[in-house]
């Protein structure tokens, strides 16, 4: 059992560090304020081929393993979680189509996913909290054409600057998840229709916004996997997906337990740094263990995709450590630091906002419990 | 297209070493390792030039055998291919001895048209390896260099003394030690860190090199390190009047040998 | 829900109707804009909730702690931040009653009858948990004090008509020579500096005060010099359930919104299942020991019996619930928690911070634990 990251590894982790250090500490805050879409950033990742990390190299990608992605994750999300955000949710839509899109879907776009020229983002979650149940749920009809799409799905992180969205639609609304089917959409299809941002308590900068369909008019080839093959899809992406989640999780902690430390170290109260006081101490002992705990499981996570071995109990088992002790990374930092924790003017109250919005439950399907019982009973 | 040589250190990263309050010793314990600063600065140097003129870039490190996770970082940003001898002898090695191994594997390996350094290592900065190195080899040495060009065979360089900026040209070859201004290093992107993999490394012994022990012994013995912490006295003068103030003051530093 | 009389139960009502009326229909554009608005103080005036604290002789409510804790529960359910602005200007006005004569009494509690607001100034850049090491200095010169220092943190200080202000009229002496003052707004000397930009309580006006030189009239002395530090402690005890009532109203409401929103999205097919019902049991339990913790406390005050631990246990259990109810909230709700919940979940962070941390409220229970009990009356009798 080698807990050693790959010298590969390693250095992959050092550069998004370095990129991090160089071009997301100094913009971090203004992201923040202003929600806008960090183009130039976007773009830059791309040239230093964060965007096509897993995708391979022989279709443009830099043809890296999960292990490395999550190490770009956590690193990136030290200096700014919003980035780490848009990042993951193009990794993943590119990974469906890498794992799921046939042969001409996959010559299409991920050259164009690799580069950065197209961005990725997955349309799952809808208003209702099972996807392709209740009223607004996204429906897919067979049609002359092929497909005719109707409905809504909410919160999609990169709407409005995806180029490509992996849709679930469901073929049969009497069935509802268990006919669930993906499809490959464009962003410039016809009646394609992206609401108003909505305003999220952090990791602002990554669009989030509704994706309405309106007789949305699809091919056959637009069929991502078999019909029907959606909720195994779905449910193998949201496993990845709570794994690159966690890295984000895990390096917001970081960068809060760092701060908080070097905060302990010079906050002189009572005469001495309040880093010699045992209240302190607990708290930076208990933040810094749940986010060592968390980078061992998620970094144990990510082998296993890497390494193509079942991965979904340990993916879930990383999701459920932390929607219960994710948050408190930040609820513990910010309280070292007191009064200058809840000011904005300091960097806490930002992680603090942002790391929330990495282990949300978006539906009811979403409980990792459920993933893990059923391995074990 | 000139054929270039980087000589680079893999050092601890400082901001990892910690000083134990006990007895001020240092526990790099948890130090990892990295490039020497300016040496990445003199990687990036020969990188550009290579990449404007043409012409190639190699590595060479000398250390003890950490200097093997030194290797795939070194290919990421830029050369083509990295020597390196791991000996014992680098953990004393003071700049004398370095420039002997570098010498001897030059000598092997090279020749070179120009030998890019960094001023100084990040952890003793004796900013002597390469005066001594272009010695052993009967080169010329450009030191302090903050600006570079080349055309041909002729190299142009900028140097930053302590009061002045000259201005120098020499026909290669010749030995190059630069400062980290000269140049900002770029990030490797991804594929050149995955790229770094497929590229050769050579190691070279200390035996095949045909350096004695004598060679290889530090002159001046480095017995122990140790950290400094300032320690405040933390005294408060409290008179009223200005000049009692002075005159405690005058008596303290007095009483510490200050006057 | 506790038992109340007929009256309590008609001014929580009446709390409550105030509170959906002025208060939540403005919460979330106040905090988005990070405005303190003074529209609900006028809106207040006819109800003079403000003066709930002030004694009837003096003109105000004089609810007892239990009313005034029903009614700072309904305005932290509508926003945590409007809420803080009530609790912290009654936390000053408790200076007052605590060390006050009957002289300065009248004079505080003037502009509060009209409901303007008071402010509390404890807390400098050096001075926080360690309240005893501010350095503002109050020099006795003739029949005045002069004031020279700075405070931050200060909680309506923007806004407030009257000042409770701590200073050291003996600097040497440390903590045993800070004594409490009444400032009024707008002396010469007397400004305003930063404003806070907040995490939440975004709705509340956060700032620093600078004081250059401020004249105030000896009769200004709360209680006597050198007594600071024990007015500051004996208001905090008094005034410290303010926060606990806050976050009470700000845990239900965090549920009532899970609640409403569960009900409205978990309909035919989608029914909510077992993880998710009993995660809304675990939050409803909180929040109902929490209230029920808050009003015990409350009546031992009214009571007249001691409660400095009591007060010490409900804010920090009841900041606790609050916090812990509003990071479920959020993340159980997903997207939806996300983009709606979040103010709760901002919001609640303070309460665990401030009116003396939930560290510092540890070291007093715990004091309380290892205090041995006095061995009982009838075995002293028997001489055992």
């Amino acid at each position: 059992m080698n807990f050693e990251l790959t010298e590969e590894q390693q250095l992959i982790g050092q550069s998004a560090r370095e990129f991090g250090k160089e071009y997301l500490d100094p913009i971090a805050v203004e992201l923040d304020h202003t929600g806008e879409y960090p183009a130039k950033i976007v773009a830059k990742l791309a040239g230093h081929d964060f965007l096509g990390l897993l995708i391979p190299a022989e279709v443009g990608g830099a043809g890296a393993g999960f292990a490395s992605y999550v190490q770009v994750i956590e690193n990136l999300s030290r200096s700014s979680a919003a980035v780490a955000s848009i990042v993951n949710n193009h990794t993943i839509a590119a990974l469906a189509i890498e794992q799921f899109g046939s042969p001409e879907q996959q010559k299409h776009y991920l050259p164009k996913l690799a580069k950065g020229e197209t961005l990725g983002a997955l349309a799952l979650f809808e208003s209702g909290p099972t996807p392709g149940v209740g009223p607004d749920a996204l429906t897919a009809v067979k049609h002359a054409e092929g497909w005719v799409l109707n409905g809504k799905k909410a919160y999609v992180r990169n709407a409005g600057v995806a180029g490509v969205y992996i849709v679930f639609a469901t073929a049969d609304p009497a069935v509802g998840a268990k006919a669930l089917t993906a499809f490959v959409v464009d962003s410039k299809t016809t009646g394609l229709k992206i609401g108003t941002p909505e305003e999220t308590m952090g990791l602002k900068g990554c669009p989030v916004a509704e994706v309405a369909f309106e007789n949305v008019v699809l091919p056959e080839t637009a069929l991502l996997g078999a019909v029907n093959q959606g909720q195994a899809i779905a449910a193998k992406l949201l496993a990845i997906f709570y794994v690159a989640e966690a890295a984000q999780t895990v390096g917001i902690g970081q960068a809060a337990v760092e701060h908080a430390a070097a905060y302990a170290k010079q906050r002189v109260q009572f005469g001495k740094p309040v880093a010699v006081l045992q209240a302190i101490q607990t708290l930076l002992a208990e933040v810094a263990t749940d986010c060592h705990l968390a980078r061992l499981g998620l970094q144990n996570a990510a082998l296993l995709i890497e390494e193509g071995k079942p991965f979904e109990v340990e993916a879930a088992m990383i999701r459920s450590f932390l929607v219960r002790l994710g948050s408190k990374m930040l609820l513990d930092t910010c309280q070292v630091e007191g009064g200058f924790g809840y000011s904005e003017f300091m960097p806490l109250p930002r992680l603090f906002r942002d790391i929330a919005g990495t282990t949300l439950l978006d539906a009811p399907g979403d409980y990792p419990d459920k993933i893990i019982a059923a391995s074990i009973a | 297209m000139p054929k270039c040589l980087t000589c680079y250190k893999w050092t601890l990263d400082e901001q990892d070493i910690k000083i134990k309050p006990e007895d001020l010793s240092l526990d790099s314990s948890r130090a990892k390792g990295k490039i020497s600063d300016f040496d990445r600065n003199a990687i990036e140097e020969a990188a550009l030039l290579v990449e404007k003129l043409g012409g190639a870039v190699e590595a060479l490190t000398y250390g003890t055998a950490t200097v093997k996770q030194s290797l795939k970082d070194a290919l990421s940003r830029g050369p083509e291919k990295a020597y390196w001898v791991a000996d014992a002898s680098a953990e004393q090695a003071d700049a004398t001895v370095t420039a002997s191994v570098l010498a001897a594997a030059i000598r092997k390996i090279g020749p070179y048209d120009l030998i890019l350094l960094g001023e100084g290592s990040s952890d003793l900065f004796n900013q002597q390896t390469a005066p001594r190195l272009a010695a052993l080899l009967g080169l010329p040495c450009l030191s302090f260099v903050n600006k570079l060009e080349v055309e041909g065979d002729v190299v142009k360089a900028t140097r930053k003394l302590d009061d002045s900026v000259e201005t120098v040209t020499v026909k290669t070859p010749v030995v190059i030690s630069v400062l980290s201004e000269i140049n900002k290093p770029r990030i490797p992107s991804l594929k050149q860190v995955l790229g770094a993999a497929k590229k050769p490394n050579q190691e070279l012994t200390v035996a095949e090199l045909g350096l004695a022990p004598e060679e290889l012994a530090s002159k001046a013995v480095r017995k122990s390190v140790k950290g400094f912490v300032m320690q405040r006295k933390n005294i408060i003068f409290k008179e009223t009047a200005a000049a009692a103030n002075v005159a405690k003051l005058k008596e303290s530093l007095a009483s510490i040998g200050l006057d | 829900m506790s038992i109340l009389t007929a009256e309590q139960k008609a001014i929580k009502q009446a709390a409550k109707e105030f509170v959906a009326k002025h208060i939540i229909p403005v919460a979330d554009a106040l905090d988005k804009t990070c405005e303190f608005h003074p529209k609900v103080l006028e809106a207040a005036k006819e109800s003079k909730v403000f003066a709930m604290a002030v004694p009837k002789e003096y003109g105000g409510l004089d609810y007892d702690a239990l009313t005034q804790a029903l009614v700072l529960e309904e305005w932290g359910y509508g926003c945590a931040g409007i809420g803080t602005t009530l609790a912290a200007s009654i936390l000053s006005m408790d200076s007052v009653l605590v060390a006050g004569n009957d002289e300065q009494k009248r004079r505080y509690f003037k502009p509060i009858l009209n409901s303007e607001i008071g402010s509390f100034g404890l807390t400098e850049p050096g001075a926080g948990s360690d309240a005893g090491a501010g350095k503002t200095t109050a020099i006795k010169v003739g029949d005045e004090y002069v004031l020279n220092g700075t405070k931050c943190w200060i909680t309506n200080g923007g806004f407030a008509s009257v000042f409770v202000i701590f200073a050291l009229t003996d600097p040497a002496a440390g903590m045993k020579g800070l004594s409490a003052f009444i400032v009024e707004r707008g002396l010469p000397g007397f400004t305003i500096g930063t404003v806070d930009h907040k995490l939440g309580i975004r709705s509340s006006n956060t700032v620093e005060l600078l004081l250059k030189d401020v004249h105030i009239p000896a009769t200004n002395l709360l209680g006597k010099e050198g007594e600071g530090m024990k007015v500051a402690m004996k208001t905090l005890d008094m005034a410290r359930p303010a926060i606990a009532a806050l976050s009470v109203g700000l845990a239900q409401r965090a549920l009532d919104e899970c609640a409403k929103h569960v009900m409205a999205t978990y309909t035919g097919k989608n029914y909510a299942g077992q993880t998710l019902q009993f995660k809304l049991a675990d939050m409803q339990i909180l929040v109902e020991a929490a209230r029920e913790t808050l009003h015990n406390t409350m009546r031992l005050r009214d009571s007249g019996q001691p409660f400095s631990k009591e007060s010490a246990i409900a804010k920090t259990f009841c900041a606790d619930v609050a916090m812990q109810v509003t990071t479920t909230a959020v993340s159980l709700m997903g997207s939806y928690g996300y983009t709606h919940l979040g103010k709760y979940m901002r919001d609640s962070k303070i309460m665990q911070i401030y009116e003396g941390t939930n560290q510092i409220q540890r070291l007093v229970i715990s004091r309380a634990v290892l205090t041995p009990a006095p061995a009982p009356a009838a075995a002293q009798k028997a001489g055992k």
